[in-house]
């Protein structure tokens, strides 16, 4: 059950301190995390990000998880507003502050709280109470709030109603909550005016009726660079308009559907030229088979094609993956990854087809798999893994996660590309190409294991472009030699792209003795799982890896450090199972697993305990 | 080579000669469909006169989607996988809408695995020209039937087939293709029309052609045979293609009555009746038509539907005029400017 894993297990963690003595603790600022519970389709998405939009607008430090269900209305929805002065955006152990909206999972959310946790809830909910005498209570009559705004929408406002009591007893700013609702609703007047009414009925009744006995407020922060608040999947939208994208083919799958659709949302303002006509093409298809072949069409035909999806979507497409591999046809694919196997659970997060796209279709492939961490990487990658995937006439992933994609993450503004678009080794003049001894399209020529290519209706070396065996004029061959060269020169030329990937993003302090490997989203918890192993006396020193293959720093950080601990968001340990492959047997030894994955976002604590119970079994 | 005296190569409409429309020797069993085929391609290519290096090859896998090498060896062309061409030409399209796109398929291709991607394909009005080579078995796995099987019909080995087949045509006319032809590769002249009408046309043009597999099923108990096929086929009209460049070339004006149909780049078909007139205006008339052959174990060959009004792909997706692939790096990217303002006005 999705309850049981959303919070740490009661007991060990528990607060030892009386809960009389909690209240009277003295206040607790920008520390805590909020827990609201709701049904989806019920508008409760506007009212979690109003209020986590007003935080942000405070200069709070603050992150928010939607965990929704694969369903348009009425399943259980939980949002998880986390508030920390230390930047902290992992959902954090424990639940501070419970709202309670949703009959459906009351009892057991309510059953999970912890001692001397607080509960707002909808005191109209037919049937549902709050009886645990250890918790802060504050009864709210939402629906009847609601209702006397407009009868006929109360369910959508009930929700606003708790976001107006929370800016009460928090203490959220008047002025940054109306700044979200005109940002939530894009300023249109008659949606700013219910919302701000609904908040100051909710602030009133809670002023009028309720007595503040819990210790959590917020407090304004200055922000020393302005920032804003932006989904991974918007970014890389952007990213891949940056890089020129020319064909957008895709086929709906949860989490990536933003990210197409945040392609198409920017084609008017970014596209498209002074008559109204569009210098991309956007082709929704039949499936993600079509959806591969569409992005393998363009890339053919000399155009910069992509397509975004999630694993399912992936699955499907590796017969493609394998010709664009072996055809050497430029093509970008975004996989969004979610849980898998299977169907998994489409609205969790998981870091669980590393293996799939570094070594996607059948025979002996490899392929270029560019991994953001932030959102600034997710555009940055956007545009760049076109570049990538001219240059080297292969298929280039970019690899992102629910988490990441679907989330909101704070962002300083994005940097527009500092080189030109990399087009590759395309010979499109004739002198250049009469100038080549011998032209063969799979020739080696450079050493580089990158051969030249010629586009069709050029009229230059015009060739069937094949997935069958071929020499290196293109021409069908089984001969044992041209098998063997071919697949030593793929080899090479992926190789060959190590070092000119996104490098890995090193964290290092001097005599650190235990480094730590990790990828993508981990960068949202890694500060916090550093800091607890540093409270347990255990210094360590990070690695983020942006790019497989491995960049050639990747090696050098574990040959600087005695044990190496690759952590992932999945069963397997596949990142690791990689790493050990291809590191010198010398290293091998030095690294080992930790991968975990429940399908909610890491909590920092998790992994770190996990971590220091690998390192005690490897010292013994 | 040669030693008798140079003769004067005949030279088409953009002075090129036959052999620039050739391709590499043929590894299909002699006799085979395909390569009658592949001939009417090069013809019809050469005698339209296109710039050989304007077209791409496209295939998926079979003994059909071997053929691009057997053709057009100045085009360039993609053998892609099995059922996917369509997918990738309309990539290939979107990105380059100036080339002709000549596709060419099999049954297994499109009737089985790719039977999707061909329905979205027709959908979508790909501008392309799309053969299917239809012998009704799978010919590389060595003689299984596929879906077009006709009931009814054995092939050399293994029962009788009994499954409903699928008719391609009919399929395709459901669809609203806007250019849906059967025709039979052992009928030369009305197939070089088929195909050179196609080329002329803008949309998705589909020519089911009926295509002996002289290995697997060419015996006496099949309906694809040579010898069934040419006495079971019920031929809609006689079909001429006059070119846009030389409208009077060689045609005689019939003396009985005649349909003519003026395709996008200005040729023209003309459709001479036989018996009865057939209206490719009338998808009723074609479905009738293909129902009546089906139920006489009978081949309806010609043009049996055609639709000029409906928008390409390409037109219904707002793009600027030149190709995509013709738009420079720089309008590609968008400016400095415009991720300035983009960056501010989330700031704001």
């Amino acid at each position: 059950m999705l309850k049981g894993c959303m919070r740490t297990p009661t007991g060990k963690d528990a607060p030892t301190v009386p809960e009389k003595r909690m209240f009277c603790m003295g206040t607790i600022i920008n520390d805590f995390t909020i827990n609201i519970a709701t049904a989806n389709g019920t508008g409760s998405q506007s009212a979690n990000l109003i209020l986590l939009q007003s935080l942000f607008e405070m200069g709070v430090p603050v992150s928010g998880k939607n965990l929704f269900p694969s369903n348009i209305s009425g399943l259980p929805t939980w949002y998880i507003v986390r508030l920390s002065d230390k930047g902290y955006q992992a959902p954090g152990d424990r639940t501070h502050i419970q709202v309670l909206v949703n009959p459906a999972t009351w009892d057991e959310d309510l059953a999970a709280l912890e001692p001397g946790s607080v509960v707002i809830w909808n005191s109209d909910t037919k049937g549902m109470t709050v009886e645990r005498d250890d918790v802060v209570s504050y009864p709210v009559p939402m629906s009847t709030l609601a209702r006397k705004i407009n009868p006929k929408i109360a369910k959508l406002v009930t929700n606003i109603i708790y976001v107006g009591v929370l800016a009460e007893l928090l203490g959220i700013d008047q002025t940054c909550l109306e700044a979200a609702v005109s940002k939530q609703f894009k300023g249109k007047a008659s949606a700013v005016e219910l919302n701000i009414t609904a908040l100051g009925l909710g602030r009133e009744h809670c002023r009028e009726e309720l007595t503040k006995e819990d210790p959590y407020a917020v407090e304004a922060r200055e922000v020393k660079k302005p920032q804003f608040f932006i989904e991974g999947n918007e970014a890389a939208a952007l990213g891949a308009h940056y890089g020129g994208v020319q064909l957008l083919a895709w086929y709906p799958i949860t989490p990536s559907s933003s990210l197409a659709e945040g392609i198409i949302n920017y084609i008017p303002r970014l596209r498209t030229d002074d008559d109204g006509k569009a210098t991309m093409a956007v082709i929704q298809a039949e499936d993600e088979l079509a959806a591969a072949g569409m992005v393998l069409g363009a890339g053919w035909a000399g155009g910069r094609g992509m397509t975004a999806t999630s694993g399912p979507g992936i699955s499907l497409m590796q017969e493609f993956i394998g010709l664009a591999y072996f055809a050497e046809v430029p093509s970008v694919f975004w996989d969004v990854t979610r849980v898998g196997p299977s169907t998994g659970l489409p609205t969790r997060t998981q870091q669980s087809d590393i293996a799939m796209l570094y070594e996607g279709s059948h025979g002996d492939t490899q392929h270029i798999v560019l991994i953001p961490g932030t959102v600034e990487e997710c555009f940055e990658f956007g545009w760049r893994a076109f570049d990538y995937a001219e240059r080297f006439q292969t298929p280039v992933f970019g690899m992102s996660d629910l988490d990441l994609g679907m989330n909101r993450w704070a962002c300083g503004g994005f940097t527009y590309p500092d080189v030109p678009m990399d087009r590759g080794k395309v010979v499109r003049e004739q002198d250049v190409f009469d100038a080549f001894e011998t032209f063969g399209r799979y020739l080696d020529v450079d050493g580089d294991g990158i051969p030249y290519r010629t586009l069709p209706g050029s009229g230059m070396a015009p060739i069937l472009y094949r997935g069958t065996g071929h020499n290196p004029m293109g021409v069908y061959s089984e001969k044992p030699e041209d098998y063997y060269n071919l697949m030593q020169r793929l080899r090479m030329k992926i190789d060959g792209a190590r070092d000119a990937l996104p490098a890995p993003v090193l964290r290092e302090e001097a005599e650190c003795e235990v480094g730590i490997v990790f990828l993508g989203s981990m960068e949202n918890s890694i500060q916090e799982i550093d800091d607890i192993l540093e409270e347990t006396g255990l210094k360590v020193s990070q690695c983020r890896v942006r790019a497989l293959p491995f960049h050639s720093e990747v090696e050098s950080f574990i040959r600087r450090h005695e044990t190496v601990i690759v952590l992932e968001i999945n069963r397997d340990g596949q990142l690791y199972g990689i790493l050990r492959r291809e590191l010198p047997n010398d290293l091998v030894t030095k690294v080992h697993s930790v991968a975990y994955s429940d399908g909610m976002p890491p909590r920092a604590r998790i992994y770190a305990e996990r971590i220091k119970a690998t390192l005690e079994e490897v010292k013994q | 080579m040669s030693e008798e005296p140079a003769r004067a190569i005949k030279l088409n409409v953009i002075n090129e000669p036959k052999d620039s429309y050739t391709g590499g020797p043929s590894s299909l069993c002699p006799g085979c469909g395909h390569d009658q085929i592949s001939t009417v391609i090069i013809n019809a290519a050469w005698e339209n006169g296109i710039e050989p290096h304007r077209i791409a090859k496209m295939s998926g896998i079979g003994c059909s989607s071997k053929t691009p090498a057997y053709y057009l060896g100045q085009s360039h062309g993609f053998n892609t996988v099995h059922g996917r061409m369509p997918s990738v030409t309309t990539g290939a399209y979107a990105v380059n809408k100036d080339l002709l796109y000549l596709g060419v398929s099999g049954d297994g291709d499109s009737a089985s695995i790719g039977i999707g991607q061909l329905i979205h394909a027709i959908r979508r009005n790909v501008d392309m020209v799309y053969i299917i080579e239809n012998n009704g078995v799978y010919g590389l796995t060595k003689g299984q039937y596929s879906a077009t099987a006709d009931i009814g019909s054995k092939k050399k080995k293994g029962p009788t087939n009994e499954t409903q087949p699928i008719d391609l045509c009919a399929l395709a006319i459901n669809l609203g293709c806007t250019f849906v032809a059967r025709s039979f590769s052992g009928s030369k002249k009305q197939l070089t029309s088929l195909i050179k009408a196609a080329m002329s046309h803008k949309g998705f043009a589909l020519i089911d052609v009926i295509s002996p597999c002289v290995t697997f099923n060419n015996n006496d108990e099949s309906m694809r045979s040579y010898s069934y096929v040419k006495e079971n086929e019920v031929t809609l009209h006689m079909a001429d293609y006059i070119p846009h460049f030389n409208p009077v070339e060689e045609i005689e004006v019939p003396e009985g009555h005649f349909k003519d149909i003026t395709l996008h780049d200005g040729s023209t078909i003309r459709l001479e009746t036989i018996s009865e007139e057939h209206d490719p205006g009338d998808a009723m008339a074609a479905l009738s038509a293909l129902h009546a052959a089906e139920s006489d174990g009978k081949h309806v060959t010609g043009l049996l539907y055609f639709d000029a009004s409906k928008p390409s792909l390409v037109e219904d997706l707002g793009l600027v005029d030149e190709a995509l692939l013709d738009v420079p790096d720089e309008v590609l990217r968008p400016n400095q400017a415009s991720l300035d303002a983009l960056n501010a006005e989330f700031l704001s």
